[in-house]
């Protein structure tokens, strides 16, 4: 029998009971919606996290060098890091390690408050070298960002984020004023472009930036950064020019292993990548259960089929009698349960893809859909079919013609 | 031409219970082609046990079996598949369309399993040999007890076997219906098949040219009821 011959005719049978053929369907149907729904929501959401370190982050193609060893959690404070990360270490960094094309300097803290007349708030307080709103691509909205002559002569300037000036001015221009930073004055020189929400949804908003050197000598009074961000040449170059690095600080703090470096190089990008695998951890969870629930979809398929087989026996016998062989029996069974699943799963597809861009578009997030884990349920489904199909199909082939035909 | 030669041809099935019986035993005889041969006997007396053997359905224990020259009293299942599906021709009591076809595709089912392209118009051409050609696209379950039946002998010449064995073909019909499937099987017959029928009924007897009477799975008498006809 040619193959559009037995689809044809495995389909005809299927379309002339089709309650019965429905609820075969349905539990691929339901496994195959929730595999594509699931994870096409579980890929908007890690493609919505990776926006927002994005916008953290201003770009992925940087190291980071942290004071003390070991990760540390959360957002280091001058309060409270190790002050072991100088001035000097980067312009050093930047000089002596190929393949780093500029070093910005950070001192930040975030417990100090800041206050404009009667309003105050208490945002990150950053001071940076000139190049740091370069490098991460930061746009003022009004003003102007900091520059080197700032730097140079200390200057008692600030750019703040689009929150603090919400906060401080109540629409009222910034521009100009003066706002009190742990009661040091510091003259609004511009305010930044919103960036909107980081990691968790916060807002990237609430902070404000000064000269690094005025924070270290007229607000901090500390000769230590909380953190050095070494911009590529070529992101791709990453492990190897953190290597350089750490080797680098190591010479500079005379840090001889076994000895513990006191300072961290981190990669954004491989952080991030951890982050999205402890997603996709999760989302391995959720695929299992939709995969479960496909195989009970499989299981259905194959009570209702065997059921089949046993209302069907005059036909198999008919069919026997009539020059069918056992292989030819077989594959009639076989090939409508694949047909029912397959079936299943393209309507299980289109729900779920469905659900996906519903549910996507209710957390104002585009669509994603990961067609991987689509064309896997495709080939789920087909394999539930095969699977599934393969006993009550041999139980048909097995039929005995005889016994089958006796009136 | 010998259409049919069972030589010592003997059946015993296994009850549940382990007991054997024996519904045949050593059971000879020649059909030529072009015959038409009635089988009757007791009911249990062995006439299916025979006509599954005959059909290849079924093996017979022993003995040896040729159909149209061929010995098939050996062959594995799928080789006795291709022998039916290419000699033989099945009527049966009860019918046996499927219930979900047409009856212009009950006619087409056996040219399925043949490898060859489907073959629509020929199924039509026998539903309207055997006068239903208006009822093709109805389903059998839309069909009288004598339609469903000329539809199975329409069926049963698609792949246009030499034999065709028919188990009281008229069995669950009234006399009308019965004479026509009779008169059907008449005119195939002059047609040059051969045809095996088993029945209880002396009228449906007398349309046939030997009459093999069977007891208790043996061949009790074997007689020309009237001299061939030449077709
Ligand atoms: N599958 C089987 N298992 C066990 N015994 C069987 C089986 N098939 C037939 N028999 C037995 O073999 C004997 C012959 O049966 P068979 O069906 O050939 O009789 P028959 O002449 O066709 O009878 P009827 O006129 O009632 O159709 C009977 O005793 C029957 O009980
Ligand atoms: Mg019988």
């Amino acid at each position: 029998m040619n193959a559009t011959r037995v689809i044809g005719s495995a389909w005809r049978s299927l379309a002339r009971s089709k309650l019965r053929s429905f609820f075969m369907m349905l539990g691929v149907i339901v496994g195959v919606a929730a595999l594509t729904a699931l994870a096409s929501v579980g890929e908007a959401t890690r493609q919505e996290t990776m926006r927002q370190f994005k916008r953290m982050l201003g770009t992925f193609d940087t190291l980071t060098v942290r004071p003390g060893a070991g990760s540390t959690r959360g957002m280091p404070s001058l309060g409270s890091v190790e002050p072991s990360l100088k001035f000097p270490d980067g312009p050093a960094i930047a000089a002596g390690v190929p393949g780093v094309k500029r070093v910005a300097l950070v001192q930040q803290a975030f417990d100090l408050d800041v206050s404009y007349r009667d309003a105050t708030t208490v945002p990150l307080v950053l001071g940076v070298s000139p190049n740091w709103a370069d490098i991460r691509g930061e746009v003022v909205a009004s003003g102007a960002h900091l520059s080197e002559e700032d730097d140079g002569s200390l200057a008692r300037v600030t750019v703040i984020g689009a929150d603090v000036a919400r906060d401080l001015f109540h629409g009222e221009n910034p521009l100009g004023k003066v706002i009190r930073i742990a009661d040091v004055p510091f003259q609004v020189k511009g305010v930044m472009a919103s960036r909107g929400a980081g990691p968790g949804g916060a807002s990237l908003d609430n902070m404000l930036v000064i000269p690094v050197s005025t924070a270290a000598k007229r607000l901090f009074n500390r000769d230590y950064l909380t953190t050095l961000v070494v911009q590529l040449v070529d992101a791709n170059a990453s492990d190897r020019v953190a290597e350089d690095v750490r080797a680098l600080l190591r010479e500079r703090h005379r840090i001889i292993p076994p000895a513990q470096d006191d300072f961290t190089v981190g990669s954004p990008r491989a952080t991030l990548a951890q982050i999205t695998r402890v997603g996709s951890t999760l989302s391995k969870v959720v695929t299992g259960v939709a995969v479960i629930a496909t195989l009970i979809g499989g299981a259905v398929i194959m009570s209702l089929m065997l059921i089949g087989v046993s209302e069907r026996r005059r036909e198999i016998g008919v069919r026997r009698a009539v020059g069918a062989t056992r292989a030819d029996v077989m594959q009639q069974f076989l090939v409508e349960a694949i047909l029912i699943s397959a079936f299943g799963g393209a309507v299980g597809i289109l729900i779920g893809a469905g659900g996906a861009t519903v549910g996507a578009l209710l957390q104002k997030l585009p669509p994603a859909y990961m067609w991987s884990m689509i064309g896997g349920a495709v080939a789920l489904s087909v394999a539930v079919g095969v699977i599934f199909g393969l006993y009550p199909a041999w139980k048909a082939a097995n039929v005995d013609p005889i016994e089958a035909l006796r009136s | 031409m010998n259409m049919i030669e069972a030589s010592h041809l003997s059946r015993t099935y296994q009850r549940g219970d382990g007991t054997p019986v024996t519904a045949l035993r050593d059971v000879s005889f020649v059909i030529a082609a072009g015959e038409f041969v009635v089988i009757r006997g007791a009911s249990g007396s062995g006439k299916s046990s025979l006509l599954n053997i005959l059909g290849c359905l079924d093996t017979p224990g022993s003995g040896s079996y040729r159909l149209a020259g061929e010995d098939v009293s050996a062959l594995p299942d799928d080789a006795r598949s291709h022998v039916r599906s290419k000699h033989v021709g099945f009527v049966f009591q009860s019918f046996n369309l499927l219930p979900r076809a047409t009856a212009v595709e009950n006619v087409e089912l056996p040219a399925l399993y043949t490898g060859a392209s489907p073959d629509r118009a020929r199924a039509q051409e026998l539903l309207e040999r055997v006068g239903l050609g208006a009822r093709a696209d109805h389903f059998a379950t839309e069909l009288s007890g004598g339609e469903q039946q000329r539809v199975a002998i329409a069926r049963a010449l698609m792949n246009d076997p030499p034999l065709l064995l028919a188990d009281e073909p008229t069995g669950n019909l009234d006399s009308a219906a019965g004479e026509s499937v009779m008169q059907l099987l008449t005119s195939l017959h002059e047609g040059g098949r051969t045809i095996v029928l088993v029945t209880h009924d002396e009228h449906v007897a007398s349309f046939a040219d030997r009459e093999i009477v069977i007891r208790d799975g043996v061949i009790a008498s074997d007689t020309v009821r009237r001299e061939r006809r030449q077709a």
